[in-house]
């Protein structure tokens, strides 16, 4: 009966149901998109390691994070391929150069080469083509995403790369890098944009044996390699967005605005709850001498709150998918892990129940002698 | 029924600087199956007196029962469920909740404290509402109601959970006379057939005429306690 009571007092008091519902899809709405966008970014931070299907990393030693490594010797791999740990191991070479645009301009482009026929830390995913382009030597990918910047190219069109003659052979999806535009090619055609000596390398990927004990082979890799950074994947990925993170002031410019989103929130529902529960003072005193405890009219107070902030959360997520399915397409950043939006409901949901203390606490001032009065 | 007993009950109430002694030390025996009525100037109590009989209100000194129950000193959780299952209200104004339809008004004095109103429940509820000339209104939204079925929805709600005690506080005087009147009926019929203790505060004369028992009360004491006899 007390959620029933509950559930009709919201329904009757429009206009400040209105308001707390407001309150709370603006906590749901403005964090969870500024949450997607800011793990759009991490998940661009990291792109190329998320997507390398390899199981440790190998770059020079003290690096931080993936785009800042010294160049490392290829011979390495040949310590590598002989370990029985070791299902393959493959060179990446990472580097930046100019792409002359068919309207004869340049843009900065972030060139990944990668090695035929594994073509491990390349494409993934395509819009256009597929992995077997990258069989000719000139050929090189640009995403789905980059063709505006880059003056639309169409396939099989040639241009150049750092002065280089190359081939537009596929079109990548998904491929958007933290440091601007991603171009795969093979190997040899990004040495030879990036000018870098043969027998150097960016990196080298490494796939374990099936069964391997990944710990051990780690430590294996370590010994093999002393004067070498051996990553775990997911390390190499965490540390490069938590180097970004922290240095370029995304964090804390994310961090604030999430935060005034949520303090904006909770000052427009506990001000709405509050008035509602004042309005409703007289109603609360009469449940008091009906025989209500002060449990009573605190369980239907936290039920009013409970059904404002489900509806808010359904509304509340149904803009956001809204907006994100809309952002997909568009060169938005967005991206929200699976447990993210349980973590957004679940705060939203305390974030309001803290809100409506001020209003819990007047309702619980009700005295059931204030109705003889 | 029940009776209730008040031994030396007293209630001061500080304004601001000193304590006033607005109720003194009162013993009353208020029997089942008798309509009293108390009435007395404004500002000498009567209101007071009710809270402190209803529970509402904690007394200073003094001691209340019902039957051989001692009510005193009971805890703001204890009190409350002595009110939902012994107590009726019935207030100058109906006091009912917008928002809630008239059978949800009713029933929550059942089901203030979280229990689902039976079958057995809602039927009494019903049976009230056409007993006190409401059959239908039971969906409707208080609003819609006139003053006078807005207060007989309050004395179904009063006495959907069979009170041994009814405590009313001016009830007719927002009232019109006939409707009044009408209240002043079913509340007496409360008291004399359902055997309940009914005490009514009023001062209008026009309720004088249905007490069992006339209890006057000035400057927080009890002048003139008469029965119905010994009446003019
Ligand atoms: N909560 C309170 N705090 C301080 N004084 C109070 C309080 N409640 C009542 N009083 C005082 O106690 C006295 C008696 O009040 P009470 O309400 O019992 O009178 P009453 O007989 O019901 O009057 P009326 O006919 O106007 O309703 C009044 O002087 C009132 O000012
Ligand atoms: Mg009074």
């Amino acid at each position: 009966m007390r959620s029933l009571v509950a559930l009709r007092l919201v329904l009757h008091d429009r206009a400040s149901t209105a308001g707390a519902l407001l309150g709370v899809v603006a906590i749901v709405f403005l964090v969870g998109q500024q949450l997607s966008v800011f793990f759009g970014l991490l998940s661009f931070m990291s792109v190329l390691v998320d997507h390398s299907g390899a199981d440790a990393w190998i770059m020079s030693r003290d690096t931080r994070n993936l785009d800042a490594g010294k160049l490392i010797p290829a011979r390495y791999l040949d310590r590598l391929v002989g370990l029985p740990e070791v299902e393959w191991a493959e060179p990446i070479l990472i580097g930046s150069n100019l792409f002359r645009t068919p309207d004869g301009s340049y843009e900065t482009v972030r060139l990944v080469g990668s090695r035929r026929p594994r073509y491990a830390g390349g494409p993934w995913r395509f819009a256009a083509g597929d992995q077997h382009a990258l069989l000719d030597l000139e050929a090189i990918t640009v995403d789905q995403i980059d063709l505006p910047k880059l003056g639309r190219p169409a396939m099989a069109d040639l241009t150049e790369i750092g002065d280089r003659r190359v081939r537009l052979a596929a079109i990548t999806q998904g491929a958007r890098g933290f440091q601007g535009t991603l171009v795969f090619g093979t190997l040899e055609k990004v040495r030879e944009i990036i000018r870098t000596p043969a027998g150097q390398v960016s990196a080298i990927v490494v796939r374990f044996t099936p069964g391997t004990d990944r710990e051990a082979a780690l430590a294996r890799l370590r010994v093999v390699l002393p004067y070498a950074s051996v990553f775990r994947t997911e390390d190499l990925s965490w540390l490069t967005r938590q180097y970004y993170v922290t240095n370029t002031g995304i964090g804390g410019s994310f961090g604030f605005s999430t935060v005034i989103a949520v303090v904006i929130g909770v000052v427009i529902i506990s001000l709405t709850m509050y008035t509602s529960v004042l309005g409703r003072n007289r109603d609360f005193a009469v449940m008091r001498a009906l025989g209500g405890r002060r449990r009573d009219i605190a369980f239907v107070v936290c039920a009013e709150t409970l059904i404002i902030t489900g509806l808010g959360l359904f509304l509340g997520f149904v803009m956001l998918a809204g907006l994100l399915h809309f952002a997909l397409d568009s060169a938005i950043p967005c991206y929200l892990p699976a447990p993210v939006p349980i973590v957004l409901a679940v705060g939203t949901l305390l974030v309001s129940l803290l809100a409506s203390l001020f209003a819990l606490r007047t309702a619980l001032q009700a005295e059931p002698a204030q109705v003889f009065h | 029924m029940a009776t209730l007993h008040s031994e030396r009950l007293a209630r001061d109430f500080s304004d601001g600087t000193s304590l006033r002694r607005v109720l003194f030390p009162t013993t009353l025996t208020l029997h089942p199956g008798e309509l009293t009525v108390l009435s007395g100037p404004s500002g000498s109590g009567k209101t007071t007196l009710l809270s402190l009989l209803g529970l509402v209100l904690q007394p200073t000194e003094g001691r209340l029962r019902l039957d051989d129950r001692d009510l005193t000193d009971l805890d703001e959780a204890d009190a409350a469920t002595v009110r939902r299952q012994a107590f009726g209200f019935v207030f100058q104004q109906p006091m009912l909740i917008e928002g809630l339809s008239v059978r949800e008004n009713i029933l929550l004095a059942i089901g203030i404290q979280g229990e689902r109103p039976s079958a057995a429940h809602q039927a009494k509820a019903e049976a009230l509402l056409a007993d006190l000339g409401l059959a239908g209104t039971g969906p409707l939204q208080p609003r819609l109601l006139s003053g006078g079925m807005k207060q007989r929805v309050s004395i179904a709600r009063a006495l959907v959970k069979d009170p041994a005690v009814l405590l009313c506080d001016e009830p007719t005087s927002a009232l019109d006379a006939e409707s009044g009147q009408a209240v002043m009926r079913i509340l007496k019929r409360v008291a004399l057939e359902e055997r309940r203790v009914v005490v009514v505060v009023s001062h209008d004369a026009r309720v004088f005429p249905y007490a069992d028992r006339l209890l006057k009360i000035e400057n927080g004491q009890i002048v003139a306690d008469a029965r119905e006899r010994y009446l003019p």
